[in-house]
């Protein structure tokens, strides 16, 4: 089996990178309760993706609207300073149905465009990425942005988590809280961005969403969450990919299985912690 | 004394709605002063004035320079589900004293632990947050609101959603801080009863009316009838102020009274 995985381990050093930076990132994301914040920027990406894609096949654009990274990265991140300003709150919308209306857009767009596309390819690759194609310079890429993230994130973990927890007492205290709010949101939306590339809607809403869950039922400090929704994205990864080539399954989802599995343990050992 | 905060004819509000007109007062040095109303009156919007996150409408509010707040918020407003030692969030009323990118250090613990023993917890600082009870929440809070070592305590209904015993206590806390430590505290409530027990004087706030004054002056009849609309009875409890719609009472428009 493990030569089986050294065979496709340029994906699996990929799938990691994607899983420590997302779980890192995730925990806020659950922490602050806008897990589908997530969903809605990975979706925003993939609608991006279609976009580029959509306009190269019309040859409309250049080459800056052709690229699909770019074209994620510019709609993901105009996402994140959507809801890092607060997501629609002036306007009266509430703030969950403003990432519902977003997140149903952006699929139904990305779809759209798809279906359109000359150059296109079917829309499943957006749900469920190609982790599997992952390339050396693929993941020296992925480390190029997520490492600076991740740095940002260790460096201002004070601030991050002061904004988050609470942000009426962080603004009586002089922090400009929706300029931290917005910082946060851009890292998210670059890291989200690049990693839709490769791993999916599917796949990185699971990275963002279950290794911080499995962290926040196991741990007893902010550092416990970190480290433990790291680890379990780390086993998730490795595991997915031993299951699934053998097997002959998509990884993505085995990766989430395995995500969901360990979840399930979590959730049995906090139950047992507490009785 | 000199005034702390100053209120010039401010006019309050968010977007195109006014909450309040008008409003004039002072917080002196050593004031302890309860703002109280019922909810959605504008007492969290002066408050927000005070603190500086919310620029008056028209007029001006004032804040003498280098003036420190220590704020103490809605315990619903600090989220329970993040997995929190008492002593770090009671350290993050220093976060501001560290700096950009810095972490706490041992003297921002030993101050942490100070501020606990000051409010009679520094046994539960190594406690999960989230497992303490609404009365321990409150003096967490508290005690992280004195260890940016404040001018002047600002509370938001810190006896919201409390029982009879830790509403007491937390009031009689916060009294001993302001007698101990003369520290100038505002605090906004819903409960009159509550307050006018323990404050040095009340700002009421009703439908748009702001009044404020010495406990014994706004504590009246004609003065609470007047401003809630409703007449009441002002009585007083071996020592202590209660105040009781007539029975009976229906409301009626700001500044008329009505028959029992």
């Amino acid at each position: 089996m493990l030569s089986t995985i050294l065979l496709f381990r340029e994906a699996l050093y990929g799938a990691l990178v994607i899983g420590i930076a997302c779980s890192v990132l995730g925990a806020y994301v659950v922490l602050r309760r806008i897990v589908f914040v997530g969903a809605a920027l990975a979706q925003l990406s993939s609608a991006g993706i279609a976009l580029a894609l959509f306009l190269g096949g019309l040859g409309i654009g250049g080459e800056f609207t052709h690229h699909p990274v770019v074209m994620a990265l510019v709609v993901t991140l105009a996402g994140a300073l959507f809801f890092g300003a607060g997501g629609g709150a002036r306007a009266s919308v509430p703030p969950d149905a403003a990432i519902g209306v977003t997140y149903a857009v952006a699929a139904a767009a990305g779809i759209l465009l798809i279906a359109k596309a000359k150059t296109g390819e079917a829309h499943d690759i957006f749900l469920q990425g190609n982790i599997l194609g992952i390339t050396r310079s693929d993941t020296l890429v992925l480390l190029a942005v997520c490492l600076p993230v991740l740095v940002v994130h260790a460096l201002f973990y004070k601030e991050f988590l002061f904004v988050s927890f609470d942000r009426e007492t962080a603004r009586t205290l002089g922090y400009k809280v929706n300029r931290w709010n917005l910082f946060l949101y851009l890292t998210l939306g670059l890291v989200i961005s690049y990693s839709m590339q490769y791993a999916g809607v599917m796949l990185v809403f699971n990275y963002l969403v279950i290794p911080p869950v499995t962290g926040l039922l196991l741990a007893r400090s902010m550092r416990g969450i970190f480290t433990i929704a790291v680890a379990s994205a780390v086993v998730a990864s490795v595991a997915g990919f031993a299951l699934s080539i053998p097997f002959d399954l998509p990884s993505g989802p085995a990766i989430i299985a395995a995500s969901g599995a360990l979840a399930l343990v979590a959730a049995g050992a906090a139950r047992l912690r507490t009785n | 004394m000199s005034a702390l905060v100053s209120f010039h004819a401010a006019s309050l509000g968010y977007g195109s709605r006014t909450v309040l007109s008008n409003v004039s007062f002072e917080v002196p040095e050593g004031d302890f002063l309860g703002v109280v109303g019922p909810n959605g009156a504008g007492k969290t919007t002066i408050l927000r004035s005070i603190l500086g996150t919310l620029a008056p409408r028209a007029g001006t509010v004032s804040v003498r320079p280098g003036l420190r707040f220590g704020y103490v918020p809605q315990r619903g407003a600090v989220d329970a589900v993040y997995p929190l030692k008492v002593i770090d969030v009671v350290m993050m009323g220093r976060y501001d004293r560290i700096g950009l990118g810095r972490r706490p250090g041992p003297g921002d613990r030993a101050l942490s632990i100070e501020a606990l023993e000051h409010v009679g917890i520094s046994h539960l600082a190594e406690q999960q947050f989230a497992s303490l009870s609404g009365g321990q929440k409150q003096r967490s809070l508290i005690a992280r609101a004195l260890v940016g070592k404040p001018d002047m305590l600002v509370l938001d209904e810190p006896t919201e959603g409390m029982d009879l015993m830790a509403t007491t206590q937390i009031l009689g806390l916060v009294r001993e801080l302001h007698a101990s430590d003369r520290l100038t505290v505002l605090m906004v409530s819903h409960a009159l009863n509550e307050v006018a027990n323990y404050v040095n004087r009340i700002a009421l706030v009703h439908q748009g009316g702001f009044q404020i004054g010495a406990v014994d002056d706004v504590m009246s009849e004609p003065v609470l009838s007047a401003m809630y609309g409703i007449p009441v009875d002002v009585e007083r409890f071996d020592g202590h102020r209660i105040v009781v719609a007539r029975p009976g009472a229906t409301h009626r428009a700001r500044g008329t009274t009505a028959n029992a």
